[in-house]
């Protein structure tokens, strides 16, 4: 076959053209340590990787979510079982009260000290974190318990949270009430709070009640108000072992986002990033076909029967 | 005439043949590195025989003619390829550029934007009252809308570039088609001698040149005069004449004999074939989809921030998105409004209004499909007199075409539990503005005052708390969303289906890396075919210095012997002649 002289020349010049932009992308490969340089290198692999990178991006948020929750729901067991121990000492003295041996000044004084029962309870349900009311529903920058008219003419203790549970969000389309409703741990405010037979669910209303009792030295009274302690105890015995439950899966959802992190991290690097050995060896042999082609050219040029005449 | 005469008129012949080979021969090793030159070959032939004492002699050699050796298959396969591949590499020039705009491992990552976004939102539901999260929120959505902004500003620039390019390039043709028309009649006038071969190369090298820029049939008549057309024949070169295209209004025109065609379409090889399907269905799709995903972020982000409401109920409000028209229907496309058709008749939205003690009055407001913006004919349908007649305290009017809400002296009102979506559409108590890519943006009232950044609710009673998450946690759970969203093809067909937003943008990044993808393999295809059939052009028609060595030996030596002869003669007439 015949082979022009323009031929031989435009073959070396196309041959070392492509080697050596094969050469450039495995050495951008190896420089970059990325497998993915540009969209068009993997698209499949890149969408893949753009879906892992905002799994990681979610995750980590969700872990700082979750966090916070774990905040709430501690300090929410804390104070759930400073008032189940506050109502226990309240209980106590109470049986030491309706005892016959106590005397109208002995439990005038005791009054006192379930005032201050009173005060400390009060105090815990206004329980913050971080300067938010973890007890007031979603109304968290209001103090969910304060004195205030109770409908009635008649002050109380009146809740002014709402009854949507404060939530934070702990995995796709799934949140956790980190929060409480007021009156699902110290009772319903809306009774009259001057009718000494009604609010027998409420909390604030039972130590009332307790204290004037004490004061009028009505034993049938105080035992009546320790049957409600027992009562608010149970509840709130309750609420602190389903807070146990909700720090539990916390704990088990921040696990499983641990494991998560790991699997999305490896697959992420296994789509984009090159395999470091044999990027370089795909350079290395990339480097010998251009030398090749740099040498094999180079005699092929020189060859002319114009140099033999 | 016979005899010695005949031996020294051939010797003459010969000489001057072996001479005119030779030239050619020259010819040829000057032009070896000439770009399109086809290689010349003295066609050489024995001359008259003639008839004398009985024989018939030969009478020596001539020169039949100078040939240039092409093959016209490959010639016209090696035209058309060249359009191709010149269409694929301009395009996939222009995608690689369109790719960079794309390019998700930059800061610019729209995906890694929206994440910021979706996990500003988380913080703000942790923390509802929090002015660092607030305003953290609002410089992630104006980073997201931003980027929304410059990577459509990008690709408006490219369809401004390829105009250009466009219009340059049918310069380019017309300077072309000029020229072959020139040579066309350059070589009819010179081929009345014998062959114009390096006219004809000149001429076969600028139609290739002109196959470059778009694709075209070419004839050839019998005196040898080319016609070119584009592919779809409109002509561009007839004998001697030319037809120049021009370039209007981003389209390229032809003029015949019946006026201007706009013949943009039908181009579909060479440069400007590439540029053509770059401006008018690459960038396009990428900008319908960008615009299509813009559009329901402004829309579902809107559609779930309007039910909420800030830390504190708003004084006065205007709406971001005004109608053309305020006595037609808010749910008809009359109506001028982007959104028109997000509002869902027959249901009702709530105006909460407060006095400074924070006692709360609601109104139900219901919007049917006969609701305007504000009529004074049709009270009763008008939404500026709906409020106007049944909340107290409150005064709404039309504002160009937006709906203001003002609160009395003391009063401050708050939306809640928006079924119709028309606060959404009219841009009230909204995070984004704008319908699209190129005008998408953080809603100026939340700039200024991020305190109006809705991540709460108002309940039954009309009570709301700064610390509330309520709306936020919705706006999260927004993140993993299906909503309605419209794919295009290159074609400009639409297929509607559901994605999440985030999901939308990574099926747009992976079509540009696809497309970019495909445009690469196919543009190493045709330059593979477009270098195969160069060098088999080259290899019939271009110079060969080892064979043009041997030749010029051949024909050296060839009148070497021609000179040998005259003086062989010269001695054979001296032998004559010293007789006596």
């Amino acid at each position: 076959m015949r082979i022009s002289t323009k031929a031989i020349y435009d073959t070396v010049t196309n041959n070392l053209a492509h080697v050596s932009d094969a050469m450039l992308h495995a050495n951008q490969v190896v420089s970059t340590g990325k497998r993915i340089n540009r969209l068009s290198d993997d698209p499949v692999g890149l969408v893949s990787v753009l879906n892992l990178r905002s799994s990681l991006d979610y995750i980590a948020q969700l872990e700082r979510n979750i966090t916070m929750g774990d905040s709430w729901l501690a300090m929410g067991e804390t104070a759930l079982a400073q008032v189940e121990e506050v109502l226990s000492q309240a209980k106590t003295l109470s049986i030491q009260m309706t005892s016959d041996t106590q005397g109208a000044e002995e439990r005038a004084s005791a009054a006192v000290e379930v005032e201050g029962y009173f005060h400390q309870v009060l105090s815990l349900a206004n329980t913050q974190v971080n300067g938010r009311y973890i007890f007031s529903g979603t109304q968290t920058a209001t103090a969910p318990f304060a004195w205030d008219d109770d409908g009635f003419g008649n002050q109380g203790i009146i809740y002014q949270g709402n009854d949507t549970e404060f939530e934070i969000n702990i995995a796709k389309g799934i949140n956790v009430a980190v929060g409480r409703d007021g009156t699902d741990i110290f009772g319903d405010d809306a009774f009259d709070w001057s009718d000494p037979d009604a609010g027998q669910a409420n909390i604030f209303k039972t130590l009332l009640d307790l204290k004037s009792h004490l004061e009028n030295n009505e034993t049938d009274g105080i035992r009546a108000a320790m049957d409600e302690l027992d009562s608010h105890m149970d509840n709130l015995r309750s609420l602190i072992a389903d807070t146990g439950a909700k720090m539990n899966r916390l704990e088990l959802k921040s696990n499983i986002i641990q494991e998560l992190r790991l699997t999305y991290t490896d697959r992420k690097s296994e789509l984009e990033d090159a395999d470091v050995a044999e990027a370089i060896m795909d350079l290395k042999a990339k480097e010998l076909a251009y030398q090749a082609a740099l040498n094999s050219s180079a005699k092929v040029m020189k060859m002319s029967l114009v140099d033999f005449l | 005439m016979a005899g010695i005469g005949l031996v020294l008129n051939t010797a003459k012949d010969a000489l001057l043949t072996q001479q005119y080979a030779m030239d050619v021969v020259s010819h040829n090793i000057a032009n070896v590195s000439t770009e399109g030159y086809s290689r010349q070959t003295a066609i050489i032939q024995a001359s008259t025989p003639i008839p004398y004492g009985g024989f018939i002699f030969g009478s020596g050699v001539g020169l039949q003619e100078i040939q240039r050796e092409i093959d016209s298959f490959v010639e016209t396969r090696l035209r058309e390829r060249t359009s191709d591949y010149a269409a694929m590499a301009e395009k996939e020039t222009y995608l690689s550029v369109v790719e960079g705009v794309f390019d998700e491992n930059s800061g610019r990552s729209i995906s890694a934007q929206f994440d910021a976004f979706w996990n500003a939102w988380s913080d703000l539901s942790n923390n509802p009252s929090g002015s660092a999260e607030r305003a953290v929120l609002l410089e992630s959505g104006a980073t997201l809308s931003q980027s929304f902004n410059d990577i459509r500003n990008d690709l408006d620039q490219f369809g401004l570039e390829l105009d250009l390019a466009l219009e340059a390039g049918v310069q380019k043709v017309n300077q072309l088609t000029s020229q072959i028309a020139t040579l066309n009649e350059q070589i009819i006038s010179m081929e009345i001698q014998g062959n114009a071969n390096d006219l004809r190369d000149q001429r076969d090298m600028l139609v290739r040149n002109l196959s470059e820029y778009l694709d075209v049939n070419v004839f050839q008549d019998s005196q040898g005069l080319l016609t070119v057309t584009t592919g779809r024949g409109y002509t561009l070169v007839s004998k001697t004449d030319a037809y120049a295209l021009s370039f209007e209004s981003s389209e390229v025109m032809w003029e015949g004999s019946t006026g201007k065609v706009a013949i943009t379409d039908t181009v579909t090889g060479g440069k400007l074939g590439g540029w053509r399907e770059v401006r008018d269905s690459i960038i396009p799709k990428y900008e319908a989809e960008l615009d299509e995903l813009a559009r329901a972020v402004v829309w579902e982000v809107n559609r779930i921030h309007s039910q909420g409401v800030g830390l504190e109920g708003m004084s006065t409000v205007t709406g971001a998105f005004a109608v053309s028209d305020s006595a037609e229907e808010l749910a008809s496309a009359d109506s001028g409004l982007d959104f028109w058709d997000g509002i869902e008749t027959g249901k009702t939205f709530t105006l909460w209004v407060f006095d400074s003690a924070g006692n709360a009055v609601d109104t139900d407001i219901t919007v049917t499909a006969s609701t305007k913006l504000n009529d004074a004919g049709d009270t009763a349908n008008s939404l500026v007199h709906l409020i106007n007649d049944n909340a107290a305290n409150v005064t709404a009017a039309e504002v160009d075409g937006a709906l203001r809400i003002t609160g009395d002296s003391g009063y401050t009102f708050a939306f809640a539990d928006d079924e119709s979506g028309v606060l959404a559409a009219l841009g009230i108590n909204t995070f984004f503005t704008g319908a699209d890519s190129l005008d998408i943006r953080v809603n100026d009232t939340l700039k200024a005052d991020t305190t109006l950044i809705a991540a709460g609710r108002i309940d039954a009673a009309g009570a709301f708390s700064p610390g509330d998450n309520t709306n936020a946690l919705d706006m999260v759970a927004l993140r993993d969303t299906q909503v309605a969203l419209t794919r295009h093809t290159y074609d400009g067909v639409t297929t509607s289906g559901t994605d999440t937003l985030q999901g939308y943008f990574s099926y747009l990044v992976g079509s540009v890396g696809i497309k970019s993808q495909s445009v690469r393999r196919e543009q190493e295809y045709a330059e593979i075919v477009v270098n195969q059939l160069t060098e088999m052009r080259d290899n019939m028609s271009a110079v060969s210095l080892d064979e043009e060595m041997t030749n010029l030996i051949k024909f050296q030596h060839a009148y070497a012997a021609a000179a040998k002869l005259i003086s062989t003669a010269d001695e054979m007439l001296q032998t004559l002649l010293q007789v006596r």
